[in-house]
């Protein structure tokens, strides 16, 4: 019986993990970049109460045994890296990459962390940096004297200068991959930084044949969340764990009528 | 204890296993690929029991005699994540799990590091051949419902999907299943589908209607337990009164 009561409790937990979950989804609805989280859940180890195949007589054996299952838990929440909407917003250096690649900026400290937000801007030296102030990899220097900027496909960074009609290369910006993105480990920020899971970054131009994909100028990734989807996933959550409490309240009626048996 | 206590004893305890087994599907409720508990019950006759000399009645118990997987289809839900796979039909995916062979319905994958699918846990997960699915991770990979994986368009391994005579699988936690001793798997006829998952089929609709039914039964039985009580009670303080 105690069994019952703590069967439930675990699924409330779970449920309660996935309503946090959801939440952080929702609010991160329009975070540029912005990748959702799904919460996976196991079942738990069961107790054997009859072992099967054990003897029920000395010519039967029991066919099937009785096993009693212990509740559940949450395994995992895993990032999906479904691609996000774009959306216009004129701005030069509003960049969107079209495939499985990350920008790579340097953190305090020196490590690289990775994002998906390309919503860069100029710092005051004229480095492209994130909103964060974070300087994208490799370093790209926009003098301030530039009319005009342009981001191709395969990442070449160019301006033009006043009176010039030859447009100057100021550099090309690369991108990473991991062998298994759902292995990174989120920071904050929109930022992630690799894992043993995640493996090395595999670093390369946008376009090539590492599976970077290509870079859209003008664009800025939305999050990925489905809002409806979200608001129906805490619907059955939500009556989940209703239904949880009710057999925690079914189990504490069934206890107090044993106690009530004598009188 | 009289009779009726005592058949009142035991269906009281099986309905607790019951509500025990009915907690469990719940708290699964959001578990992919679970499959829901069931139990039988039945009357149990002892042997010692059988005719009393004096009454020729049986002592009869009710309890669960045992309890079997419910392996009906859950809903497939789309995700669109093409490491998400369910199965439509028979059949369950084969994973390599350090304590040998397990087989689950639950089929959200992952790439390893080294480039193979795993399960949740990392354990591989078995092709048609008996060895690990590897992928180029870096490539888009397409499955088709019988099971054959392809990447850029050249075929690179096929999902070994197996199935199982009923009630020859025992759950193991961690949504495994865990075949009875030398029982093999046969080919099954199921169809994968990529970008979804198959949700739990406990309904929750259905287990409100169980868990009502389960908390009425025992209160009956409950009811039933204080009636021989009563009966003795009034056996030895009314029937036993020696007149003054």
């Amino acid at each position: 019986m105690i069994r019952a009561l703590y069967s439930a409790a675990s699924g409330m937990a779970a449920q309660q993990l996935n309503v946090d979950n959801i939440a952080n989804n929702l609010a991160n609805a329009n975070t540029v970049g912005y990748k959702s989280r799904r919460a996976q859940f196991q079942d738990l180890l069961y107790q054997s109460m009859v072992q099967p195949g054990s003897s029920s007589s000395v010519s039967t054996l029991v066919p099937a045994g009785l096993q009693v299952g212990l509740g559940t838990r949450a395994s995992s929440n895993e990032i999906i890296f479904q691609q996000g909407a774009f959306t216009q917003t004129s701005n030069p250096l509003d960049l969107v990459v079209q495939g499985l690649g990350f920008f790579q900026v340097n953190q305090p400290g020196g490590t690289i962390a990775y994002t998906r937000a390309g919503n860069f801007q100029l710092d005051a030296t004229g480095s492209i940096v994130t909103s964060n102030g974070s300087q994208l990899i490799p370093q790209i220097t926009i003098p301030s004297t530039a009319q005009s900027v342009t981001i191709a496909t395969d990442g070449t960074v160019s301006y033009t200068l006043p009176n010039q009609t030859a447009a100057q290369v100021a550099g090309q910006i690369t991108l990473a991959n991991f062998q298994n993105p759902a292995g990174l480990n989120s920071i904050g920020q929109s930022l992630y930084l690799p894992t043993e899971a995640s493996g090395a970054p595999i670093v390369g131009p946008p376009g090539g044949t590492e599976g970077q994909g290509t870079l859209l100028q003008g664009y800025v990734e939305q999050s990925n969340v489905s809002v409806v989807d979200e608001f129906i996933n805490l619907i059955t959550s939500q009556r989940a764990y209703e239904a949880n409490s009710k057999v925690v309240k079914a189990a504490d009626d069934m206890y107090s009528q044993v106690n009530n048996l004598t009188k | 204890m009289d009779a009726i206590s005592t058949s009142a004893a035991s269906g009281m305890q099986s309905r607790m296993q019951s509500l025990e087994m009915l907690a469990n599907n719940l708290a699964n409720v959001e578990t992919g690929g679970y499959k829901a508990d069931r139990e039988f019950y039945s009357i149990y006759t002892s042997t010692d029991a059988t005719g009393n000399p004096q009454t020729g009645d049986f002592t009869t118990l009710p309890v669960i005699e045992s309890q079997w997987v419910d392996h009906s289809q859950g809903n497939l839900r789309n995700t669109s994540n093409p490491l998400d796979f369910a199965i439509d039909g028979d059949g369950l995916f084969a994973v390599q799990t350090p304590g040998g062979v397990r087989y689950t319905r639950n089929g959200t994958f992952r790439i390893s590091q080294a480039g193979a699918l795993t399960a949740i846990d990392g354990s591989p997960v078995l092709g048609q051949d008996g060895t690990p699915i590897q992928l180029q991770p870096s490539i888009p990979f397409e499955v088709t419902p019988d099971g054959n994986v392809t990447q850029a368009g050249q075929p690179v391994a096929q999902f070994q999907l197996s199935s199982f005579e009923p009630g020859r699988l025992n759950k193991v936690g961690l949504n495994y299943f865990q075949p009875d001793a030398g029982t093999q798997p046969k080919p099954a006829a199921g169809s994968i589908m990529q970008g979804k998952v198959e949700q739990s089929n406990v309904g929750a609709a259905e287990s409100a209607v169980r868990l009502v039914a389960i908390m009425r039964q025992f209160e009956m039985l409950q009811k039933a337990m204080n009636i021989g009580n009563e009966l003795n009670r009034r056996a030895i303080e009314e029937v036993a009164r020696v007149a003054a």
